[in-house]
């Protein structure tokens, strides 16, 4: 009940601080993608795109690497088991804004002295044909690879924990039945286990996306900063959380209105998040033939 | 008429880690009968049926030595293809356990697994299995549904089906009526009793009347070991043990 009270007050909040910001854009101000503070004209097209892009390469990368490590855990014997989901553990007590420095000390030196030479010019990929769409103007290290990287590490024990789980809690007798009928392990998870336990591996992947796309202090360091849409998988850009945090300090008036919009277009994308959870949930359930 | 030995367990010793849990088991199971695994909780008769298509295996620090022969093969040997072996001996289990897809998938799961078919020989297919199953009549118009949306007794010749699909020579029933009602218990077994023509059928079960109505042979575990194996009707009416007479006297178990 506090918690609804709470959610609400915050929303009406942010609305009424970023009515003048509405009032003066109207609904363009969803597909405006300008942020200029001189002329005092905001759009949250980029931002809006930043944070969706960061999210999709989060999880892109992260759902296949959380699967296997979820798949080596729930494999592994006890005595390695153990220690093994407590390094994984770990990885989500590290604070988001360490995530950040070594992000920036570590991943983005990386990534600019390797994998984007590799990728660019070792394989050629910039040359392909729709290369330069794909990847844009790469070479910083700074940019929306490298921010879905970091946000995957950090996504990746929630997701692992979950599946983990999932795969703990199929009933020994369904995994026999599988392996009975002369499935191998692979067949086994994949059309058994995970078709069980798809539940709460969707809602695992929601968890980790709706954190990714909250995530500030690890994007912030690493995003690069433009006020631009993205161009390319290597290119700098924003997001709505690295806007909101990076700019509050010194905006007024219109700027911190618009501010205050992007926070709600934010927080409206959490809860369609959220939604989209339920309604999938519910129709996997009612197709399955099971009460939820 | 002479009977062909499709099973022969020699000297089978079963240990879970440290503990031994069946000693020196000696067991002909015959073609085309259905051979009934009686005895009294933990004396081992689902560890022995466990060891048939070496799904024990999935569990570290079980190990079973001897030699059980499938057609004179010894299927614990190194060599034995572990899922062409689990293909000839279908497993049903205590419980339904349909997995979380539609009828009709459940039933083509293992013709998926074990044959590259057309999408109108796999409904014939599934058709055979579920008619064999004595099933069709119930789910033709719904193989769409999903398996889990069947009553347990459904459920479970719903699993029957989908082994039976994948042409199993063997079929391992693990106590298969211990979770469904009592009138859908007796169609499962006279479906069990319709299966004996086509395939060599063991069934551990828990409850007497069952291995009298529908087993041909039954043997007796006591403890790990094989007190008495023999004709069903010879076990019930004339048992050769003072043992065998007092459990299925009731006396004990």
């Amino acid at each position: 009940m506090i918690a609804l009270l709470l959610t609400v007050g915050i929303f009406v909040q942010l609305s009424i601080h970023a009515a003048e910001a509405w009032q003066h854009f109207g609904i363009s101000f969803l597909w405006s993608s300008e942020w200029d503070p001189a002329i005092d004209s905001y759009g949250a097209l980029p931002h809006i795109q930043g944070s969706l892009m960061t999210t999709a390469l989060a999880l892109i990368v992260a759902i296949p690497l959380s699967f296997s490590v979820a798949l080596l855990l729930s494999e592994t014997p006890e005595w390695l088991n153990r220690p093994l989901s407590q390094c994984v553990d770990l990885l989500a007590a590290v604070p988001s804004v360490i995530y950040g420095m070594w992000g920036l000390f570590v991943l983005v030196p990386l990534m600019q002295d390797y994998v984007q030479p590799f990728l660019l010019e070792s394989l050629g990929l910039l040359y392909m044909p729709g290369g330069e769409w794909l990847f844009g103007e790469g070479g910083s290290g700074f940019g929306f690879m490298t921010a879905g990287v970091i946000l995957a590490l950090m996504i990746l024990p929630y997701m692992s924990a979950v599946m983990r789980d999932v795969f703990r809690m199929t009933p020994h007798m369904l995994k026999e039945s599988a392996y009975g009928l002369g499935s191998t392990r692979l067949e086994t998870t994949l059309y058994v286990v995970l078709r069980y336990g798809i539940r709460g591996i969707i809602g695992g992947i929601f968890i980790g996306m709706g954190r990714a796309l909250g995530e500030t202090m690890a994007v912030l360091f690493v995003i690069g900063n433009l006020m631009e849409s993205p161009a390319g998988l290597f290119s700098c850009g924003t997001t709505i959380a690295a806007t909101l945090a990076n700019n509050f300090a010194e905006a007024t008036g219109l700027q911190q209105s618009a501010l205050f919009a992007l926070g709600m277009v934010l927080m409206a994308m959490s809860f369609g998040i959220q939604l989209l959870t339920r309604y999938y949930l519910a129709r996997t359930c009612a197709s399955r033939g099971e009460n939820y | 008429m002479k009977t062909d030995i499709k099973i022969s367990a020699r000297n089978l010793n079963f240990y879970y880690g440290k503990h031994q849990a069946l000693f020196d088991n000696n067991l002909d199971i015959y073609a085309n009968k259905i051979t009934a695994v009686i005895g009294p909780s933990g004396c081992g008769k689902s560890t022995h049926l466990r060891i048939y298509n070496r799904i024990f295996e999935l569990y570290r620090n079980q190990k079973a030595t001897g030699e059980v022969l499938l057609d004179g093969k010894n299927i614990l040997s190194s060599d034995m293809d572990i899922l062409k072996l689990r293909h000839r001996v279908g497993m049903i289990f205590q419980k339904p356990t349909p997995f979380p897809m539609s009828i009709a998938d459940n039933v083509a799961y293992p013709l998926n697994l074990h044959y590259k078919l057309s999408r109108s020989e796999i409904a014939d297919r599934v058709e055979a299995a579920l008619r064999g199953a004595s099933l069709w009549d119930e789910v033709k118009d719904k193989l769409k549904a999903s398996g889990l949306a069947l009553s347990g007794g459904q459920q479970q010749r719903l699993c029957i089906a989908r082994a039976l699909a994948a042409e199993p020579e063997v079929l391992l029933m693990d106590e298969p009526t211990s979770a469904i009602d009592p009138v859908a218990t007796l169609r499962i077994e006279e479906l069990v009793m319709e299966l004996r023509k086509k395939y060599t059928i063991v069934i551990v079960t828990h409850n007497m009347q069952q291995a009298s109505r529908i087993s041909d042979r039954t043997a007796f575990f006591y403890k790990g070991r094989i007190v008495e194996v023999d004709e069903t009707a010879t076990i019930f009416t004339n048992p050769r043990h003072q043992q065998t007479e007092d459990y299925i006297t009731g006396r004990f178990g």
